[in-house]
């Protein structure tokens, strides 16, 4: 559906120094699914997804929509942003301030170069569009007078209403309070499963990632990382920038004590002892090893328990109580360990306890290579 | 992939190049040319002119005599004085004086804040040359009312004041700018976060201290930037020079730039050479003016929502602030008003007049009967609405492309159109006289010639308007339409233009009132079939007759222009709600 072949764009700054947002980036996009560009500001996902819309003209690479080249640098072929057909939901919801409800959705009709719209097809196609979004009703208001949630929903409307072959969405639930976005976050989700419609979407907010993606790219510094199923990227992230930037996480680091040959168990020695974990890489003995470890698979004990290895003692130097869960800052050696353990894990500030990490949540990275193959 | 669309046709450079120019292409460069034209021709003529022999053919052979001529006039100090004395005697009393009023009317609760607003709005849109000779005639030693009055009331021999002096001069230009000082002032106090002064106090200091190391750093580069601003008007002021200074003998750069062109035969090259210093002077204060203002958003502490000025409490003191406030008006702005709306009507001065026997409509009359009256106030409105509607549609484009486009430079564009703010409006015309003395372009002696000047002058100013309006319109606006399958046309059409409107209105308006009081530059320029009103009233006044007809044509001036600033108040409050 959608294809982006070794996308670059490089920009000029003022001073004249050259900054490469975007370096080599490739991604496909099937027919209904939804892929997230995930990554901290200035990686490249907006630049990205902006040159799938056509209101970036990358230095180099190939954009495919739907069979159709809409960018190809070597063959010097760049059709326009109103050409590609396109629906596309901004940050700001870009809500034009002078228009009713009505004639903001209308306004892909009533500006079509290929087609015309009679006025009864216009109004078809707007209280449909509105209806899916759940503003039916709100036609003849200014715009003006919307809630914020309700512009954002207005702007959907608006990227909708052509039925576009795809839908881009660059960060559109950042501008809402916390309940709200919650909220959207459900209805984003029921839309694009209920139209099947293909869709970028880009954001810095994991957890937006997480729950709405099928698939998701982690970018970093113009480049993607790690591309997978929420649960890979999650719990298998491929370096310590994934590792880091999706939720958070323990970094214990050591060496490589038996080899292992593709993925699979292999040790680590580190100064609290062998760590067995899983390995997504070859890993050769000696090698430098970050272990990552989330702080939810942790497991606290008062006792060492009976058998198996992968524990160690810590002092715990501090705790918050959050509700459903309490997070602890435990001491152990020089490092220091976050866990989140259930409300009944109850220990004070100054107790040692016993730190269980389980093989199978540890994973072992290799401390050098960034990027993605 | 195979399936895939290709275009394998190889397109030579003639087809690619008119397939790249669109309309809308085609257009954006035509105004960027002209906007290089517009600036550049005038600039280059000047030079020109300045190092070339003055014949009678025109410009001759490459030589310095100019200079030579002009920086070994004795006198030559005696103008550097006078222009520098005046220049910054003008700026400092206008800054006191409109710092004042803008701290009055943003950060007190002093009663009739608005009418103080509208009345400095006002003072804007009245002719600088009606000022002068308003002041002329109130305050002359032999012809001034005032000064009769002051003298049977104290029994004095001698007029207390004369406005034919250095101090006299500066004095009627500060009362004529001290509202727009106050106009510049007005946002810096108001968009001062009250709460980094209470910040202070809650630190512990004291009044005198938050003043000092809040307040007045906070407020510095309003401050800088308006002294600056107002110290290069002046020093190009040429109205109030003209009426008040060289009837006793004070030059300044203006009056002997035009002086020596008027003369017969002409000395082009001694006035370019001497345009020259003036221009660098001006060029000198508008580089350290925007200096002063690039950093001005670092100091832009509008903090969003939530923000809410709480005016200083007076207490006792409201009432005679704004009493002491409102003095300043009727002296600045209500006595010249009065003296031309009672000379209108009355032959005689204030005291011993009869009020119902000795009004007369004969100046009025002698106005509109006026032979040259008709076709110049033709002339005005013409030249005003025209430059208006080209120069607001050249700044919107322009900023346009430097707000919108990727183009590589676009920014020298804004540089560029910024240019004349700093070439006084005598060198304006001078040069432009020249340059299309010089070029085969037959527009001299005609209309199109001082439409020229006007578009040249006020490009600045539409294009701070058209920027300033497309800054506060989110890109994405606009980006969304193009993604919705708009093209820039109708992008333009349907969303930018509505969107700017307001903005767009204002703006011409601003520039029509400009154009209408327009004097310096169309004296050079104006032929005799293209007088406007500025040359007209000049030549009323220089002619001698009678004062009534002066004060007539002044008032019959001043009555439309202050209803159109009554307009524009309208439209920056529709924009202002609406922001």
């Amino acid at each position: 559906m959608l294809t982006i072949e070794a996308l670059e764009k490089t920009f000029i700054t003022r001073d004249g120094s050259t900054v490469a947002a975007v370096g080599g980036v490739s991604l496909e996009l099937d027919t209904g699914n939804l892929l997230t560009l995930l990554g901290p500001s200035g990686c490249g996902k907006t630049t990205t997804l902006r040159s799938v819309a056509g209101l970036e003209k990358p230095d180099a690479g190939r954009i495919i929509i739907d069979g159709t080249i809409v960018f190809d640098a070597a063959q010097n072929i760049n059709v326009p942003a109103n050409r590609r057909g396109i629906g596309m939901v901004f940050q700001s919801y870009a809500i034009w301030p002078h228009m009713s409800v009505f004639e903001n959705v209308a306004f892909p009709m009533r500006v079509s170069q290929d087609q015309k719209y009679t006025n009864g097809e216009i109004e078809k196609m707007v209280a449909r569009a509105l209806e899916m979004v759940r503003l039916e009703g709100y036609e003849k208001r200014s715009s003006t007078q919307l809630s914020g949630g309700q512009q954002q929903r207005l702007a959907l409307a608006r990227g909708l209403v052509r039925e576009p072959k795809l839908l881009l969405l660059d960060e559109p639930l950042s501008n809402l309070d916390a309940k709200l976005r919650e909220q959207m976050r459900f209805e984003l989700k029921r839309l694009q499963l209920e139209l099947d419609i293909t869709t970028l979407y880009v954001t810095h907010d994991q957890g937006e990632a997480l729950a709405l993606s099928n698939e998701i790219a982690v970018m970093n510094s113009g480049h993607v990382i790690q591309r997978g199923a929420p649960y890979d990227i999650y719990h298998k992230p491929i370096t310590e920038f994934v590792a880091g930037f999706v939720g958070s996480t323990n970094f214990l680091r050591g060496f490589v004590e038996s080899a292992v040959a593709g993925d699979g168990m292999g040790t680590v020695a580190t100064p609290h002892g062998i760590i067995r974990c899983l390995f997504s890489k070859n890993a050769s003995l000696k090698d430098d090893i970050i272990i990552v470890i989330r702080p939810e698979d942790v497991v606290l004990s008062d006792k060492a328990p009976a058998e198996g290895g992968n524990h160690f003692e810590g002092k715990i130097t501090n705790r918050i109580f959050l509700g459903e869960v309490i997070d602890y800052l435990i001491e152990a050696g020089d490092e220091e360990i976050r866990v989140r353990a259930n409300p009944e894990c109850d220990f004070e500030i100054g107790a040692m306890v016993n730190i269980t990490l389980p093989p199978d949540k540890c994973v072992g990275l290799a401390e050098a290579g960034e990027i993605a193959a | 992939m195979s399936s895939l669309p290709t275009i394998p046709m190889k397109k030579n450079a003639l087809m690619r190049f008119s397939e790249w120019l669109t309309v809308s292409r085609f257009v954006i460069i035509a105004c960027a040319l002209l906007c290089l034209w517009l600036v550049f021709v005038p600039l280059a003529s000047l030079l020109y002119v300045a190092f070339a022999e003055d014949t009678p053919e025109g410009p001759g052979a490459f030589t310095f005599d100019n200079f030579i001529n002009a920086y070994t006039v004795d006198h030559l100090w005696n103008l550097v004085e006078n222009s520098v004395i005046f220049a910054i005697g003008s700026s400092a009393l206008t800054l006191v004086v409109g710092v004042a009023i803008a701290w009055v009317v943003e950060r007190t609760d002093a009663p009739g804040r608005s009418i103080f607003h509208g009345l400095s709005l006002i003072a804007f849109a009245i002719p600088g040359l009606i000022i002068a000779m308003a002041w002329a005639l109130t305050l002359s030693p032999n012809i001034g009312w005032g000064n009769d009055v002051l003298k049977s009331m104290f029994g004095l021999t001698e007029a207390p004041f004369d406005i034919f002096t250095m101090g006299g001069m500066i004095w009627v230009l500060s009362s004529h700018y001290f509202p727009l000082a106050y106009l510049l002032m007005g946002p810096a106090f108001r968009v001062l976060d009250i709460r980094m002064e209470e910040a202070a106090v809650v630190s512990g200091a004291k009044n005198w201290q938050v003043t000092r190391r809040v307040t007045m750093p906070l407020l510095k580069p309003a401050l800088l930037s308006t002294l600056l601003l107002i110290f290069v008007r002046a020093i190009e002021s040429f109205e109030v020079p003209l009426l008040l200074g060289q009837p006793s003998g004070i030059n300044v750069f203006t009056t002997e730039i035009r002086d020596a062109i008027a003369e017969a035969p002409p000395e082009f090259g001694y006035s370019s050479a001497l345009g020259l210093t003036l221009l660098a002077i001006c060029i000198i204060g508008v580089y350290f003016y925007r200096r002063a203002t690039r950093h001005a958003e670092a100091y832009a502490t509008i903090t969003g929502k939530g923000y809410m000025p709480t005016p200083l409490r007076l207490g006792v003191w409201r009432w005679p602030v704004t009493i002491m406030t409102g003095l300043v008006f009727v002296l600045a702005l209500g006595l010249p008003l009065f003296t031309l709306v009672w000379q209108s009507f009355y032959f005689k001065t204030v005291p011993n007049v009869d009020l119902i026997k000795d009004f007369t409509l004969e100046s009025y009359v002698y106005i509109l009967e006026y032979p040259v009256f008709l076709s110049g106030l033709k002339n005005s409105a013409m030249l005003g609405a025209m430059s208006a509607t080209i120069v607001v549609f050249l700044g919107f484009v322009m900023a346009w492309i430097v707000q919108r486009t990727r183009m590589k430079y676009a920014w020298t564009l804004d540089a560029i159109a910024f240019i004349p703010i700093a070439i006084p409006s005598v060198i304006i015309g001078a040069s432009i006289l020249f340059a299309y003395l010089i070029l085969p372009i037959p527009v001299y002696n005609t209309i199109w010639i001082l439409l020229i000047a006007y578009v040249t002058m006020y490009l600045p100013y539409g294009m701070r308007f058209a920027s300033g309006g497309m800054i506060q319109i989110h890109k994405e606006l606009e980006e969304v339409a193009e993604v919705s399958g708009a093209t820039l046309m109708q992008t333009f059409r349907r969303v930018l233009m509505p969107l700017m409107s307001p903005v767009l209105m204002a703006a011409w308006l601003y520039i029509f009132v400009m154009g209408v009081r327009e004097l310096t530059a169309s004296l050079f320029l104006a032929g005799p079939t293209t007088q406007v009103l500025g040359t007209i009233s000049l030549t009323l006044w220089e002619e001698g007759g009678s004062f009534g007809n002066v004060a007539a044509i002044s008032v019959i001036q001043i009555v439309p222009l202050v209803m159109i600033v009554g307009l524009m108040r309208y439209m920056e409050n529709k924009v202002s709600k609406r922001g």
